[in-house]
């Protein structure tokens, strides 16, 4: 069973926030099974360019397809979207993870898991917990089932809500920042389970700045500034044999510290 | 001092009488209002622009206006423009129900806008609809937020119903001044003072054990 078909096509996308322009003539294509790692220095796009590809922004003209189904397009010169039920079906097919783990503060860690596939994906119940807490296992968070997210630490935090954004069975992974608001020694454990979706063959879609994690695990490495794509490449070509200046200065400030 | 005890039991069954009316309305009123403040909050940040202005259009002239002269208006004036004849008590709870809605619908508004963005967007990822969103992420994060405000606003309900005497309503207030100006001591207004505080004691008791129940999610593991 191979499908080549890319599982993301972003197309000249152009996002402007009023006078400010976010996203310029982005364009960018994510296979299935690839780690894609995305770094670049704040205010540069690349968590718009994320969070538009899964409509938590509307973008201004461009082309996203997501699985082969069109989410925006621009027939003319404006963006149009498709209908609202058309995108939450296109976007059931992305799982977000967030830099402040937007977890259900009232609910279980179980039922932060469960309530989506119950709920909109109308799976029974025990199959649905069932399932949660292999994917609580699969987090190392076993026995955490009945705790709420005000018990847990802000690295378990983020494991279930790894957790939670598997239990729909995205067909893409999107990482917004995912170890930003984390303690430096409790990172390892959110990028430890990160590597091992990467492994499985998790496609995955990772705005970071831990250049360690961009370095070793993802196949591909792109690099934004200023709403552009400025360069792209596999880890090696990015780290070790950067073209742009902006990319060797920035690469400069980030490997200094 | 058995004179005084004695007299206290004397006036007690009336105004006794009269507690009985401030419970009927305070419960008549948060049966009703409560969710009907709802409707109001969530249509007051409609998109639709006709609904909000509705809402807001409300919320305004029912918090613009005395409530005294809310009550007049629907117990004295319905009947004359409208030919609808309604009873004092039904009438003073109709007009409670009205008013108390307009100002909850506020505080559920400033409740459910505090909540962050990321829990909606949070939402919009699992695939949750509007409905799902508001009814199982959203309210139930903002009832704990906004009970202690409402639990304001149901104490000065219980006060408010003293309002009723003024379309004859045999209240608490009521009827301690009909004993008072009968017998010309002031004892029944004293009695009176503490039956509101008595009230209020338990309203204010059965919130706090109430927001315990609904923090129990924050609670930190060295329990």
């Amino acid at each position: 069973m191979t499908d080549n078909s890319p599982i993301i096509e972003v197309k000249h996308i152009n996002k402007q926030f009023g006078d400010f322009t976010a996203l310029s003539d982005v364009s960018l294509t994510v296979n299935r099974g690839e780690t894609i790692a995305i770094i670049g220095p704040s205010g540069s796009g690349k968590s718009t360019l994320l969070r538009s590809i899964n409509y938590l922004e509307q973008i201004n003209s461009g082309e996203i397809i997501i699985n082969g189904k069109t989410l925006v397009s621009t027939p003319q010169d404006k963006a149009i979207y498709v209908s609202d039920k058309e995108i939450r079906r296109i976007c059931s097919d992305l799982g977000m993870i967030f830099q402040h783990f937007n977890l259900f503060p009232h609910m279980t860690c179980l039922r932060n898991i469960t309530y989506a596939p119950i709920k909109v994906k109308k799976i029974a119940k025990a199959r649905a917990e069932a399932e949660a807490k292999c994917l609580l296992a699969m987090v190392d968070l076993s026995g955490k089932e009945d705790s709420y997210p005000a018990m847990l630490s802000g690295g378990q935090k983020q494991r279930v809500a790894i957790a939670r954004g598997l239990a729909m069975h995205p067909a893409v992974m999107l990482f917004d920042e995912p170890t930003s608001a984390l303690d430096p020694e409790i990172t390892g454990e959110v990028l430890a389970v990160m590597k091992k979706l990467a492994e499985d063959q998790m496609t995955m879609l990772v705005v970071t700045h831990e250049m360690g994690f961009a370095k070793e695990v993802a196949d591909r490495v792109i690099f934004m500034a200023d709403g552009r794509i400025v360069e792209q490449g596999t880890p090696r070509q990015i780290f070790d044999t950067p073209q742009s200046d902006r990319l060797k200065s920035f690469l400069r400030s980030v490997l200094r510290s | 001092m058995s004179e005084t005890f004695d007299y206290i039991l004397l006036i007690l069954p009336a105004l006794l009488q009269g507690t009985k009316i401030i419970v009927v309305m305070f419960f008549m009123t948060l049966i009703f209002a409560i969710p009907l403040g709802l409707p109001l909050a969530l249509g007051s940040d409609s998109k639709v622009l006709p609904v909000r202005w509705a809402c807001r259009a409300y919320v305004f002239i029912f918090r613009g206006t005395p409530l005294m002269l809310q009550l007049f208006f629907i117990y004295f004036m319905l009947p004359i423009y409208f030919g609808l004849r309604i009873d004092a008590l039904p009438a003073a709870i109709i007009t409670f129900v009205l008013n108390y809605a307009a100002y909850l619908s506020e505080i559920y508004r400033g409740g459910i806008g505090s909540i962050e963005r990321g829990q909606y967007e949070a939402s919009i990822c699992l695939g949750l609809n509007k409905f799902q969103t508001m009814f199982d992420i959203i309210i139930p994060q903002a009832i704990k937020r906004v009970l202690p405000s409402v639990t304001n606003e149901m104490i000065t309900l219980v006060k408010d119903t003293a309002l009723v005497s003024v379309l004859g309503v045999a209240d608490l207030m009521k009827n301690s001044r009909a004993a008072v100006n009968r017998d010309g001591s002031v004892m029944a207004y004293l009695v009176a003072a503490i039956i509101y505080l008595i009230l209020n004691a338990v309203l204010t008791k059965l919130s706090y054990r109430f927001e315990d129940k609904l923090s129990r999610h924050e609670v930190r593991c060295n329990r």
